[in-house]
């Protein structure tokens, strides 16, 4: 509650206080017209806006305007005054209250000479906002040449928002001739008159352009009213922006930028997102672009994966969007730059360089004979930063610093995680003998922490799992080996006393196993079937099953029609009730 | 046209009801959205016929009978003139606003604001919200005008030359006869004398105005035409300008620059030389040019048009030799320019 509110529940019509205060701002308002004091408008506006509204309460909770006369002897002159004001009028919301409070004092049957009164006194202010009759020569002509007085104010309006763009558009700040006396002055002033007009539809071509000016000086920049203002509206959603506009908005309106990464975390991990549905939230926030754009921008962002990410080391959901984001933002950036390879570095300060590279190859970029070396690497790169961690660890149990690199490296794969999905579609095709690097990548993937050592537990597990989808799924015999697949569905329970493997990491080797494996369609669907219906994890395997079909969607996956077909069974399998 | 005329007639009727009746005091927002609805068809009427002087004149006919029975009944009644008609919607407006039986629920729903700018460029039929919109724009006007920093003429008067354009190319259009668009222009144009300087501005824009057809052409050559044919206008314009705007006027139109010219050579000649003052002085005191002003506008001039600066020098070299040919200052206006002009 804000301090005014406070005070009225305690005291009775506090506004008396009040009203002096904002009679004064008022005459002094319309006394100048510089830049600062449009400065002293926009910087009082949500105030005032509250005032109004409680004066407007207040008025409406009374019958009779001559009592509210004389409990508010200054409200006439207040309101009068801020009618007069083009900086107040020009805001929706205050003129929109100024004018309610206007005809919430008119009487339907003045009972007296003073509500007589104010009812004359209130049309005429109405009748002098809304006509032109009182204006001098100009708008004479206008009348001669019959054009309606909102077509030539509307056009008026639209001319002198495209001559100041222009205008905008030309000045320079030239750093070296300091005594010239740079004209982002006038930048400053035109943004800090502007604060009224942010919702004005005609005016957002004038927004926008001062948005993207090139601020270069370091006196002056835009208008922090104006940056706040931007603020607020873009979180009303009432911001009518282009696409460049909005980046520019992000760019040097910290707050703007946090909100909109919050939103669309919660968007794209909200129930019911589907994987194909959250690459369209991603890619439509224009988030990736501004990333792209603006390196500062990128590290905001991931900061703020990052912080999410340490607490929900689990979520797949916002794994995904991590994913997702990162291969839309490296997109955009291959289309800024013909080699986006060499800036990674500037983007990714803290992630270990000698992996950046590596990761951000796309997977078809590659020959797929050289995928499997390609992972061995990586899997061994990962391994060998793990292990000098640990043994730093062991050796200076209070060094904290050195799980950060392990951390750096883990986010990073987890934004490079279409590699993940490649070493899970290679180890179905894998022998016992080259799986290891493998599965150790996986198991990393998904259990990054070697909390008490448990990492070599997770990983005789993996193996235990990638064994019997082995056999499984190698072997032709009709009916299916009841027990082999019952020991399988049982390392999917979770364990109370190990360390239990994810769910995820299993499910994805079963889908992977099913839509790439040698046995015919059928038989792949009924183990999936049984082994999804009875440890319940219907939806996480439809999940599972969603991603991979996006991405055998993208251009260079080396899918055919054969497989696209078992996924469509797989499915239709795991949705049907068993 | 009989149809037409029975509805203009009841139109200005309503407009009398809206204006003095406590009739209006019934009304509700669907009789005020027809109201305008038939304010807009009046506009809509004199906009197709206002340049054909057969049906403008049983137009006006018309209007001159309803005027007359009407200030019969009603003794304040002000007459409605054809040229009312073209912003038919506005005098509604106007006149309801100054109606103390209008209720209240018709301003709140005239006044109404929407806070959010969910309500996309003005949807020309909505009388919801109407007067909030007004004033958004008049205030929105307001708001950026300072911004614009020394104007060349100023938006007001760019998009007032605009219309005035426009309309003046329907003018022409309408009807094979020029007079009738000559007669226009001055009916238009008499109507400011005492806003003289107000006018320029907007003669200047609407001749800056970038043409993309030929009729557009025609309208501007027309315009032109018109200006050379009065002297004391163009003079008017000449005087109250800054040389800029009338560099670029001359620098786009070869008829204005030959006039322009010839306009600064005569006042030149007209000027003597106050030993006093040590300064050129314009012999007759109505016009406002002064010496230095005249530099400029040649400084200007030449900027724009390079190609004239040799030409204009030489002749008035030509006029300093034709003096005496002296060097000394005060002897002849020409030399003195010239010592001006190469500072």
């Amino acid at each position: 509650m804000t301090e005014l509110q406070v005070q009225q529940t305690t005291a009775h019509w506090p506004n008396v206080q009040e009203m002096p205060f904002w009679l004064e701002k008022a005459i002094a308002w319309g006394q100048t017209d510089t830049p600062h004091t449009w400065k002293d408008i926009s910087l009082h506006l949500k105030r005032l806006r509250d005032f109004l509204q409680q004066l407007l309460t207040e008025i409406s909770s009374v019958s009779s305007t001559t009592e509210t006369l004389n409990r508010l002897p200054l409200l006439g002159q207040l309101l009068g005054r801020l009618c007069w004001n083009p900086h107040v009028t020009a805001e929706g919301a205050s003129r929109g209250l100024l004018l309610q409070c206007l005809l919430a004092l008119y009487s339907e049957h003045p009972s007296n000479a003073v509500e007589g009164k104010a009812n004359q006194w209130i049309q005429k202010v109405l009748c002098h906002l809304a006509t032109d009759e009182e204006d001098g020569a100009a708008v004479a002509l206008m009348k001669h040449l019959a054009v309606p007085t909102k077509e030539y104010h509307l056009n008026v309006l639209k001319k002198m928002v495209t001559r100041i763009q222009e205008s905008i558009g030309n000045s320079q700040c030239s750093v070296s001739s300091t005594n010239k006396g740079c004209s982002c002055g006038s930048v400053w002033a035109a943004s800090e008159a502007c604060v009224p007009l942010i919702t004005c539809p005609e005016a957002s071509p004038l927004i926008g352009a001062l948005l993207q000016q090139q601020m270069t000086c370091i006196r002056e920049g835009l208008s922090e009213n104006f940056l706040g203002a931007l603020h607020s509206a873009y979180s009303r959603c009432d911001l009518l922006l282009d696409e460049q506009a909005v980046v520019s908005l992000w760019y040097q309106s910290l707050p703007s930028l946090e909100e909109a990464v919050l939103n669309l975390l919660a968007s794209a991990t909200a129930a019911g997102s589907t994987p194909s549905k959250v690459e369209e939230q991603v890619s439509k926030s224009l988030l990736p672009k501004a990333c792209a754009q603006h390196c500062s921008v990128f590290l905001v962002v991931n900061d703020i994966f990052r912080t999410v990410l340490k607490q929900t080391e689990r979520n797949e959901r916002v794994k995904n969007v991590f994913q997702t984001f990162t291969k839309c933002f490296f997109m955009e950036l291959s289309r800024l730059q013909p080699q986006p390879s060499a800036s990674l570095k500037a983007f990714f300060p803290q992630s270990p360089p000698s992996l950046l590279i590596p990761l951000f190859t796309m997977p078809s970029e590659m020959p797929q004979e050289s995928l499997k070396n390609h992972l061995m690497w990586v899997s061994s790169s990962l391994q060998r930063l793990t292990e000098e961690e640990e043994d730093e660890e062991d050796s200076d149990s209070g060094n904290i610093r050195g799980n950060h690199k392990v951390f750096e490296a883990w986010f990073l794969l987890v934004q490079c995680a279409y590699w993940v999905q490649v070493a899970v579609q290679l180890l179905v095709t894998s022998g016992p003998e080259d799986c290891g690097p493998l599965l150790w990548l996986l198991t990393f993937y998904h259990h990054p922490t070697n909390r008490w050592h448990h990492r070599a537990s997770q990983l005789v597990q993996a193996k235990a799992a990638w064994d019997h989808l082995y056999s499984l799924f190698s072997t032709v015999a009709h009916p299916l080996p009841a027990d082999h697949l019952q020991s399988f569905i049982s390392l999917l329970a979770p364990k109370p006393q190990q360390p239990s493997l994810a769910p995820s990491l299993t499910l994805n080797l079963l889908v992977n196993f099913a839509t790439f494996g040698q046995l015919p369609q059928s038989t792949s669907a009924e183990i999936t079937q049984k082994v999804v219906h009875q440890s319940g994890l219907q939806d996480e395997a439809a999940r599972v099953l969603s991603s991979l079909r996006l991405r055998l969607n993208d251009r260079g996956s080396f899918a055919n029609d054969r497989v696209h077909l078992r996924i469509e069974e797989l499915h239709n399998t795991i949705k049907k009730p068993m | 046209m009989e149809a037409v005329l029975k509805n203009v007639g009841r139109t200005v009727e309503l407009l009398a009801v809206a204006a003095h009746s406590g009739v209006v005091n019934e009304w509700d927002e669907q009789t005020v959205t027809r109201a305008f609805h038939w304010a807009r068809y009046c506009e809509h009427i004199y906009s197709r016929f206002h340049g054909n002087p057969v049906i403008r004149g049983v137009l006006e006919k018309q209007l001159q009978l309803t005027n007359h029975s009407l200030k019969e009944a009603l003794p304040e009644y002000n007459a409605v003139s054809f040229l009312d008609l073209g912003r038919c919607q506005d005098l509604l407006l106007l006149w309801l606003l100054n109606n103390s039986a209008l209720p209240v629920s018709i301003m709140k729903m005239l006044f109404e604001t929407k806070a959010s700018a969910d309500s996309t460029s003005s949807n020309y039929e909505d009388v919801r919200g109407l007067c909030s919109q007004i004033i958004q724009c008049k205030s929105a006007c307001t708001v950026l005008r300072p911004l614009l920093g020394v104007p060349t003429v100023g938006a007001d008067a760019e998009v007032q030359g605009e219309m005035l354009m426009e309309r003046l190319g329907s003018a022409l259009s309408q009807s094979s006869d020029p007079l009738r668009a000559e007669d226009f222009l001055s009916s238009v144009l008499q109507e400011f004398e005492v806003a003289a300087e107000h006018l320029c501005p907007v003669i200047a824009a609407a001749l800056l105005t970038t043409t993309d057809s030929a009729a557009q052409t025609a309208s501007q050559d027309f315009l032109l035409d018109w200006l050379q044919s009065r002297r004391g206008t163009l003079q008017h314009v000449c005087t109250a300008l800054p040389s800029k705007v009338l560099a670029d006027l001359a620098k786009r139109h070869q008829k204005f620059r030959d006039a322009f010219c010839k306009l600064l050579k005569r006042w030149a000649s007209e000027m003597e030389y106050r030993v006093t003052e040590g300064e050129w002085v314009h012999a007759a005191t109505s016009s406002a040019v002064s010496f230095q002003k005249m530099t400029e506008h040649y400084l200007a001039l030449f900027e724009a048009c390079p190609s004239l600066r040799t030409e204009i020098e030489d002749e008035l070299n030509a006029r300093r030799i034709a003096d005496g040919d002296f060097d000394v200052r005060g002897l002849s206006v020409w030399g003195d320019i010239l010592l001006a002009l190469r500072k």
